[in-house]
């Protein structure tokens, strides 16, 4: 047996695979019992202010809880679904993640390791039998239920099911306030979706989605509308996910330029901030330069079509640069705004930036104010919200009728092999201008909504790092696809303000996120089945798809 | 397929432990959460702050919440609010608007929470204060200097933007004419170059600087602008040299400032440099060295060996065994603080809880009320801006900053 | 004329630095095609290591002779810059090697902010700006008006003998062919023989070790070092290896001094000129890029399939 890791692994199943049958089972069962004895049991020796009152027994608060409920997926092995292994193996590791992480928490803010008590003994023999019980259960088959077809109206129904259930979680995990319980809150959430993606409901799932392609949208888009009336009246995330909808409308915007034409920008955030400042310059803002002031709506085509103008300008020199020169020139544009930006007092203000933009107003509506919608009260940033929902709504919109149609298709073949591309007739030069412009343009309008929203715009808000940011909201949420996108956004935005104990931190775990996503998963979270199939097929008859540009000679 | 899984898997849940594991030891930096186990039976009433805990300004905004809490210690020591507790609970806002705005919305969902001590910079405090603002919780910065936050945008029709918004700094307006009338009359100088870092601070710090010497009979031959975080000036030092300055007068902060300064020695340009609070810290002496010799620097307030609460305050502080230094507004995040804790003292004894008709009450005790703070009285005028207009000039002698002269502004 | 004279002087003092840096990109991109992002806080990192080297190693008795010091710290700065080179190289970027464009890229952004963060947080003091130790004495000398400080000279001599080191070596050894070959042409180079990991190994170090001798002359010019430096120097000097011709190690060299002297020159002459000093480096590459791709030593650059 070698002692690599994977030489480690091996071992380690084939020792567990020699319980067989009952003796497995009761191994199992074993682990699940000392689980849940340990859930019910005090994890801490004295309280100290640890989340979940961990002193307390006959009550699994915090932690515990979740760890009761990764018991039941762990469980899964004593069943005859397929793919149950998976599902334990998930389950089980879920528990013991649990149960180890928590214990080096108490004992690190406890004071060391007398601050733990046997409850957290219990959960982590629990999951390691639990875990053991898993390793031991032989390989099964691949799970079928994506084969599966039921009435339409019940899969319509598990569609809407499925988004409720992700509505519910998300209500939930804001409500958890303190970052310790969050993260197992996220851990318990992570392996639960390894543990069904196991048993094959995710892969379902994602048949069922484009097969009902009218239902998910439907449900998807009232489930986001939904979100601000289950804030009980609180702004707090109302506020952060106004944002994340800003923001992702950008990122679906940059897909456009790298998703699907290929083009590396990395100073994209330049037109989310043109768009920002035209509509600060004629929204007749408190420390405005211009007296111009125009209507929002005005305002919001006027910002997209200005941001488009620097689009074309950006794009017109870049167009014989290959991906990486591309990429320092996108990113050398949006140095040089942000420095102009900065620098040019008579018409930006400089580096104090405009403030007191007014809040949008709609006749008597001001977007500012609190309402009272549908018999709740909904704080002023819930109008911004909807306005924001509905600005991405259309920004979808255009990117999925770009992504079907021939401009699309023609992007495509552009960003795999450009030389060929020229060769089939397609217009190089056209399209990759219109991609920029185009990409431009919705970032623009994301920047209109921007400066009305956050009632102030300085040029420190548009940096390398956003550019940055949103690159990796659309690579690592999943390149080319909408969902990947979104995913990307809130995942990039929400979890510092959740985890705000991690603030200072939170830009080195941020690097090593971008290391490792690319390293393990440069696909995304979330990616177009093409990419996925591009990025894993190592060796098995590379094709000029999957290869990387350039490598010829 | 599998495979990748696999690997992936085993990484992301060595992440998953790891997060897990830290965050357990996030959770005691946050010293509130809503109905925290082990509160006494006394009524809790909560101030915030928002600043820097991460991110490049870390020191100004650490300072800033250490020194609220040296006042929140000190008041629930004394017992300061009769039958009420006082908890502080510290937000970050890196620096970045937006982060801030998060910041104050979190805080403006708390009903505990009356009163802010933040912002660091004027830019996040644009974002921040509509916020506050809308709520009813008083705020008030120990460091944001654009007038515009309290005397509105128009200098010749001042309008208050925001009645719940004070600071206790003084704004560019004071401290650049100060300067401008101690470089003209006492330091006796006649062409000064002006430099500034381009940012809201130090350009407006600048400007105010340029016309009061100039209206004074100075010269200023020219106004220079630099990235603050450049560390080669000898391109523009060359260029300012050829004016033949007697003194440059630099609107920023201290690692720009000290740069400059010895590099300007370097090139031979002898003259001692200027600037406002942002440069008067140890760090610019210790960087610079010799060259900073015979350099100035104002700051608000009277020097803190001559006012017993400053000597209390720096005596305290050390007590208290922080882990960083109170740095540049330490004193009058302080001050800030205990302004609130001085209003909370009048409206709250003998309140049962927090309704919304007593933040405006909280509110009018802030605005006419004053503290004996550590840099001198502490009281408002009709905008929110401080009425202390007390400045000290600092220069630098035999490697520390000495105090030369004190003095009010009119 | 003298102001001019001042400004050529100050300009090439400038453009030696980022010379050195450019090398560094150069060699990479030669060889792997590779932006290394990161190579910017690799500098940086050097700095950091001739301060700590200073603060930490050095006994007392040893730090007041220049003579010692100076060697020393710079051996440190090249060691640690090399070293973490090598790592970036083996841990984040080896294994992407085939992987398309846009991954590479990425970890390379993430490298580098990875880097500035752990200086940032782990550094004593790292939060704040930290004074580097004044080894060489702060005078310099004048003639006619130009007045050139002491340190100028250590860095404008410090650059061009390692360049021309470097440039003896990659000409004259072995190894140094190899390398010539890789870049040129990396399969065929593997079918002569040649290991080319070794030699991506070596490119890695020393353009890192180069980066490291810059970052101590930045200390020692500029008496204080902040985790942030890495990042604009990093942009001007991958500007200057474009500008050279990407490959091509004199032409890198070339480029730097270039942007030195493009910067100096536009702070002395241009309204406002230095509010606007950062911008004449992205200006200069837009312009390169748009009309003269190969830059102004490089080859014809084919159009890639």
């Amino acid at each position: 047996m070698s002692l690599t890791a994977a030489g480690l692994r091996q071992g380690g199943v084939e020792a567990a695979r020699r319980l067989a049958g009952p003796r497995r089972a009761v191994v199992t069962v074993a682990g699940a019992a000392l689980a849940v004895a340990g859930a019910n049991t005090p994890w801490a020796t004295f309280a100290f202010g640890y989340p979940g009152k961990m002193s307390l027994a006959g009550f699994p608060g915090g932690a515990r809880a979740y760890v009761l409920v990764l018991v039941v997926p762990a469980l899964a092995v004593l069943t005859r679904w397929p793919g149950r292994r998976a599902a334990g193996l998930a389950g089980s590791l879920g528990v013991l993640t649990l149960a180890v992480g928590n214990l080096v928490a108490l004992a690190r803010q406890g004071g060391g390791l007398g601050a733990v008590a046997y409850g957290a003994w219990l959960a982590t023999a629990g999951g390691v039998l639990l875990l053991v019980g898993a390793m031991a259960a032989p390989d099964d088959e691949a799970p079928t239920l994506a084969e599966r077809t039921l009435a339409p109206v019940v899969e319509a129904a598990l569609v809407a099911v499925s988004l409720a259930v992700v509505l519910a979680l998300v209500w939930y995990g804001l409500g958890v306030e303190e970052s310790s319980r969050f993260a197992s809150f996220a851990a318990t959430v992570a392996f639960w979706a390894s543990a069904l993606a196991g048993v094959g409901v995710i892969g379902w799932l994602q048949a069922l989605y484009p097969r009902h392609r009218t239902v998910t949208l439907a449900a998807s888009a009232l489930a986001a509308a939904a979100f601000p009336f289950t804030q009980g009246g609180e702004a707090q995330w109302i506020r952060v996910f106004t944002s994340i909808a800003i923001f992702a409308t950008a990122a679906i915007g940059l897909n456009v330029v790298v998703g699907l034409a290929g083009l590396l920008d990395l100073g994209y955030i330049a037109f989310f901030g043109v768009g920002a400042y035209v509509a600060a310059l004629v929204s007749g803002a408190g420390t405005t330069t211009s007296h111009v002031v125009l209507p929002y709506g005005v305002a919001i085509v006027l910002g997209a079509v200005v941001a488009s103008i620097f689009g074309v300008v950006i794009g017109a020199p870049t167009l014989r640069l290959r991906g990486d020169y591309l990429a320092i020139v996108t990113l050398a544009f949006g140095e040089i705004f942000r420095i102009a930006v900065n620098n040019w007092n008579s018409v930006t203000r400089g580096p104090n930036g405009i403030s007191r933009i007014p809040d949008l107003g709609l006749g008597h509506f001001n977007f500012g104010q609190p309402h009272r919608m549908l018999g709740v009260q909904l704080p002023g940033f819930a109008n911004y919200y909807f306005l924001a929902l509905v600005v991405m709504a259309f920004v979808i919109l255009a990117f999925t009728r770009l992504n079907d149609s021939r401009i699309g298709r023609a992007w495509v073949a552009i960003r795999e092999d450009e030389v060929a591309a020229a060769a089939m007739g397609v217009n190089t030069v056209r399209l990759k201008l219109l991609a920029f412009a185009i990409g431009a343009f919705l970032a623009g309008a994301a920047g209109t909504v921007d400066a009305h929203f956050g009632r102030q715009i300085s040029p420190e808000s548009y940096s390398f790092l956003q550019s940055v940011t949103l690159l990796a909201a659309v690579v690592l949420g999943g390149m080319g696809t909408v969902p990947g996108a979104l995913i990307g956004s809130t995942l990039l935005l929400l979890i510092p303000e959740k985890l705000r104990a991690f603030q200072d931190p939170r830009l080195l775990i941020f690097g090593l996120a971008l290391v490792l996503m690319m390293r393990l998963r440069p696909e995304g979270f979330a990616p177009s089945r093409r990419r996925q199939e591009e990025l894993h097929t190592e060796g098995v008859g590379a094709d000029a798809l999957s290869a990387p540009p350039g490598s010829g000679r | 397929m599998l495979r990748c899984h696999r690997s992936s898997g085993r990484l992301g849940i060595a992440v998953l432990v790891a997060a897990v594991a830290l965050s357990g030891c996030g959770s005691n930096k946050n010293e509130t959460q809503k109905g925290a186990d082990g509160s006494g039976p006394e009524k809790v009433v909560k101030i915030g702050v928002i600043a820097p805990l991460s991110g490049p300004l870390t020191a100004l905004g650490v300072g800033i919440r250490n020194g609220a809490d040296l006042a929140v210690r000190q008041a629930n020591e004394a017992q300061k609010v009769k039958g009420w507790r006082v908890v502080l609970d510290a937000e970050d806002d890196t620096g970045v608007p937006d982060v801030g705005a998060n910041a104050a919305t979190k805080l403006s969902d708390d009903k505990a929470i009356v009163g802010v001590v933040g912002t660091l910079n004027s830019s996040v405090a644009e974002k921040v204060a509509p916020i506050l603002n809308n709520n009813h919780i008083v705020m008030i910065s120990p460091s944001n200097t654009n007038p515009s936050l309290t005397q509105g945008t128009d200098p010749d029709h001042k309008a208050r933007p925001f009645d719940y918004y004070f600071r206790v700094a003084t704004t560019d307006a004071i401290q650049g004419p100060f300067a401008a009338n101690f470089a003209y009359n006492d330091a006796k100088k006649r062409n000064v170059v002006v430099i500034d870092d381009k940012k809201t601070y130090g350009q407006g710090l600048a400007l105010a600087f340029k016309a009061q010497f100039e209206k004074n009979g100075g010269r200023v031959p020219t106004v220079e602008t630099v990235e603050p975080d450049d560390k080669d000036f000898s391109a523009v030092l060359s260029r300012v040299k050829r004016f033949n300055p007697d003194m440059i007068y630099f609107g920023g902060e201290y690692p720009a400032a000290s740069l400059l300064t010895s590099q300007a020695d370097q090139q031979g340009l002898k003259v001692p440099l200027m600037g406002g609070d942002g440069i008067y810290d140890p760090t610019y002496i210790s960087v610079a060295k010799q060259a900073a010799e015979g350099d100035y620097a104002t700051s608000v307030g009277a020097p803190t060996d001559q006012l017993p609460t400053a000597k209390a305050f720096v005596e305290a502080y050390a007590a208290a065994k922080y882990a960083d230094p109170y740095s540049a507004y330490g004193a009058y995040a302080f001050d800030a603080a205990n302004v609130i804790i001085n209003a909370l003292a009048q409206v709250l004894p003998d309140q049962k809880s927090i309704t919304d008709d007593l933040r405006p009450k909280i509110r009018q005790a802030v605005q006419d009320g004053s503290i004996e703070g550590v840099t001198g009285k502490v009281s408002f005028d009709q905008f929110g801006d401080t009425t202390t207009r007390i400045l000290t000039v600092y220069q630098v002698q035999n490697g520390a900053w000495k105090p030369l002269k004190t003095e009010e502004f009119k | 004329m003298s102001d001019l004279v001042q400004q050529l002087v100050n300009g090439t003092v400038l453009g030696a630095t980022f010379g050195l840096i450019a090398i560094g990109y150069t060699m990479v991109y030669g060889i792997i095609e590779l932006i290394n992002f990161a190579h910017g806080e690799i500098f940086m990192i050097g700095s950091y290591a001739g301060l700590a080297l200073y603060t930490y190693v050095l006994p007392g008795s040893w730090t007041t002779n220049p003579w010692v010091t100076l060697p020393l710290v710079l051996v440190a700065a090249m060691a640690a810059s090399a070293g973490v080179a090598v790592l970036a190289e083996r841990l984040a970027y080896r294994p992407l090697r085939n992987a398309p464009r846009l991954a590479p890229l990425i970890t390379a952004i993430g490298v580098s902010i990875s880097l500035q963060e752990a200086v940032r947080l782990f550094y004593p003091g790292g939060k704040n700006v930290a004074a580097f130790p004044r080894i060489i004495s702060s005078g310099g000398f004048s003639v006619g008006g130009v007045t050139v400080p002491w340190t100028s000279v250590f860095a404008v001599v410090a650059a061009v003998v390692t360049t021309v080191a470097l440039d003896r070596f990659v000409t004259g050894t072995r190894l140094g062919k190899a390398m010539r070959a890789t870049s040129q042409d990396r399969e065929t180079a593997m079918l002569m023989g040649i290991d080319t990991d070794q030699v991506i190994v070596l490119a890695f170090a020393l353009g890192g070790a180069l980066a490291g001798v810059a970052g101590v002359i930045q200390g020692i010019r500029f008496i204080s070092v902040d985790f942030h430096i890495g990042f604009i120097a990093g942009i001007k000097a991958f500007t200057a290896a474009v500008l050279g011709g990407i490959g091509n190690i004199r032409g890198a060299f070339v480029g730097g001094l270039v942007i030195g002297l493009v910067e100096a020159l536009a702070t002395e002459y241009l309204p406002q000129g230095a509010a606007w000093k950062d911008v004449w480096a992205f200006v200069v590459l837009i312009l390169v890029l748009t009309f003269r791709p190969e830059g102004l030593f490089g080859e014809e650059v084919a159009v890639r399939a």
